[in-house]
């Protein structure tokens, strides 16, 4: 898992999901292993019931629109699923996966490539998906350094300290980068 | 440089950034609302754990959840109190209208600040010239509350230039959701867009507001309008000029934004963002005659003065159709105050209105506004998402306060320009 490559079962998820439907409002009081079985229950109500460790997903055009609540993530992250492939994703979505610690690749032309339960191999770093019916390889949009540090370094609140420190060097002008 | 590359610039200690740069900045302003806030409380007592770098840059506003249903939202209230008592962050209680109007009119947000909130509509303070985005929980509790910075990847920029003059009839409403539409749902991703044109300078401050506000919208980082001597006046009389001082922004010719989109106004039709998506906008002759059973003047879009004024204009004297229920939900204290003292609130009173108190209104519907299976609304909201207010079968149309007050009047979608639907 550590060079963020994974294989997998995929499941699909439609266009333009706001985050209110990833995970609505009100199951945010529930505990996370048990909110995790409501993930996109209006858009895919089998996902929930019967996504299993491992799994990916793959959805459609702008991916965690509307509200930009990091719980939408932590909810998918709670379902098993190993990483999540989409068209493309709404920016407060695509800042909150990696700050929270769940790989995404936007991948466009990605959804007419497959089908529900496809088996497929994501390499982020590389920014490939292989569909392994076809063959297949489609080409995603590369992840920036600075994302993949944060993510490979257990998210936004683990590398802060760092973050800080290193910008503090930069600001003081005391590094030779 | 641009208004949000000076800003971003200084805040990062830097004499110059780029589109692509990553920055670690300095956060002037930090906005979060109850539920927001308590999620946020509870990432930071579970994995922070370190003092607040600076409690005053802090403030939380009770405006989603304004007066709690039940015991759990109670709870939620009083652990938002406990945990803003506890940091010395400011609290604005229930009452004290929607979080970005509170804000701005409470003289929290000015020029040249950067300014995050958890809320995805905190963009619309491009409006007074600040640098504001919406970042997640887990960057307020991780970065902003311990250190008092946020990371952003400095954004290319869209240039939106609008000219023309409205047709009567049309407002800045339907210019901004027609907007949406032509930009499209996610058509301009990770950008800031800028506003500009004869036609948005020639706006009053809360007019203009109505159009960062469809940032989220179009998937966009932020939104700005070059501040001007209308925004310098209003943040001079709150005080809060302190970040413009020394901001080094270069004037519009010399600079060089990713795109620009040109539009004129003039032929716009009144519109109205139908279901599924904010981005289903079409000419309101398309809905005319569907018929409602809700209509509000509230969420982030609406509930302003210009708002409360429009609909008392069409409804004094006259009654609001029986089938119907016209919730108004003003912005602000300050705006219901104005509304009072304009008679607005008697007259729309008597009308069949009902007031509720200064909040983001049915907004997700937390405390008012669920809708049943079959039921239609039509709101000065930000959103239609089918299931954000009630069931899931119910139908969400978002106007002007215009085409929401006549729609109240006559019982279906009614273009106020003509005297029946």
């Amino acid at each position: 898992m550590s060079n963020f490559n994974f294989s997998g079962k995929c499941w699909v998820a439609g266009d333009y999901i706001p985050t209110d439907q990833i995970i609505k409002a009100d199951r945010v009081f529930l505990p996370m292993a048990e909110a995790a079985k409501f993930v996109l229950e209006d858009d895919n109500p089998e996902f929930g019931k019967h996504v299993a460790p491992g799994d990916i997903l793959v959805a459609g055009k702008h991916f965690g629109q509307s509200s930009g609540r990091a719980v939408a993530v932590k909810a998918l992250i709670a379902t098993g699923i190993s990483c999540l492939v989409a068209e493309s994703f709404a920016r407060t979505f695509y800042r909150n996966a990696f700050e929270v610690g769940l790989p995404i690749l936007e991948a466009p032309g990605i959804r007419a490539a497959i089908t529900q339960g496809d088996q497929l191999h994501v390499d982020l770093p590389g920014g490939t998906v292989t569909v392994l019916r076809t063959g297949q390889v489609i080409k995603g949009n590369p992840i920036p350094a600075f994302l993949l540090e944060m993510l490979s370094g257990g998210g936004l609140i683990a590398v802060a300290p760092q973050l800080i420190e290193k910008d503090n060097e930069a600001r003081s002008g005391n590094t030779q980068s | 440089m641009n208004l949000v590359e000076s800003i971003l610039a200084r805040a990062s200690g830097r004499r110059k950034v780029a589109p692509g740069d990553v920055v670690i900045a300095d956060v002037d302003r930090m906005i979060m609302h109850d539920l927001s806030g308590w999620i946020t409380a509870k990432v930071y007592e579970e994995k922070v754990k370190k003092p607040l770098a600076r409690p005053d840059s802090v403030i939380m506003v009770f405006d989603h959840l304004f007066s709690p249903p039940r015991e759990r939202e109670a709870d939620v209230l009083k652990t938002d109190r406990e945990w803003a008592a506890k940091y010395g962050i400011k609290l604005l209680d229930c009452g004290n209208g929607n979080i970005h109007n509170a804000v701005a009119r409470g003289g929290f947000i000015g020029p040249g600040m950067v300014v995050v909130g958890s809320d995805s509509h905190t963009p619309v303070h491009g409006a007074l010239g600040a640098f504001a985005a919406a970042i997640g929980n887990d960057c307020h509790a991780g970065m902003v509350f311990p250190y008092g910075k946020a990371w952003f990847r400095v954004p290319e920029t869209v240039r939106v230039e609008l000219s023309g003059t409205l047709r009567p009839g049309t407002t800045p409403r339907d210019i901004a959701l027609w907007l949406t539409a032509q930009i499209g749902e996610g058509g301009a991703v990770y950008k800031a867009l800028e506003f500009a044109g004869p036609f948005i300078e020639g706006l009053d401050l809360f007019d203009r507001w109505l159009f960062p506000l469809i940032t989220v919208d179009v998937g966009a980082k932020c939104a700005y309008i070059d501040p001007d001597e209308k925004v310098f006046q209003f943040a001079r009389e709150l005080g809060v000029m302190g970040h413009w001082e020394g901001l080094d922004v270069s004037p519009p010719s010399a600079r060089r934004p990713e795109s620009v989109l040109r539009f004129d106004v003039s032929k716009i039709e009144p519109q109205v963002a139908c279901p599924p998506t904010v981005g289903n906008v079409k000419d309101i002759n398309a809905v005319v005659g569907h018929k409602i059973q809700w209509a509000e003047l509230g969420g982030h879009g609406g509930g302003r003065i210009e708002d409360i004024r429009m609909a008392a204009n069409i409804l004094k004297n006259k009654s609001v159709h029986p089938q119907v229920r016209f919730n108004v939900v003003p912005c602000s204290r300050g705006v219901f105050t104005q509304a009072l003292q304009e008679g607005l609130v008697q007259q729309l009173h008597e009308a069949g209105a009902l007031w509720f108190p200064p909040s983001t209104g049915s907004n997700q519907s937390i405390n008012m506004g669920a809708m049943a299976a079959g039921e239609s609304m039509i709101s000065t909201h930000a959103r239609n998402f089918p299931g954000r207010n009630g069931s899931a079968k119910a139908s969400m149309y978002l106007a002007s306060a215009q085409t929401v007050a006549a729609s109240a009047l006559h019982g279906c979608i009614t273009d106020a320009r003509g005297s029946t639907p």
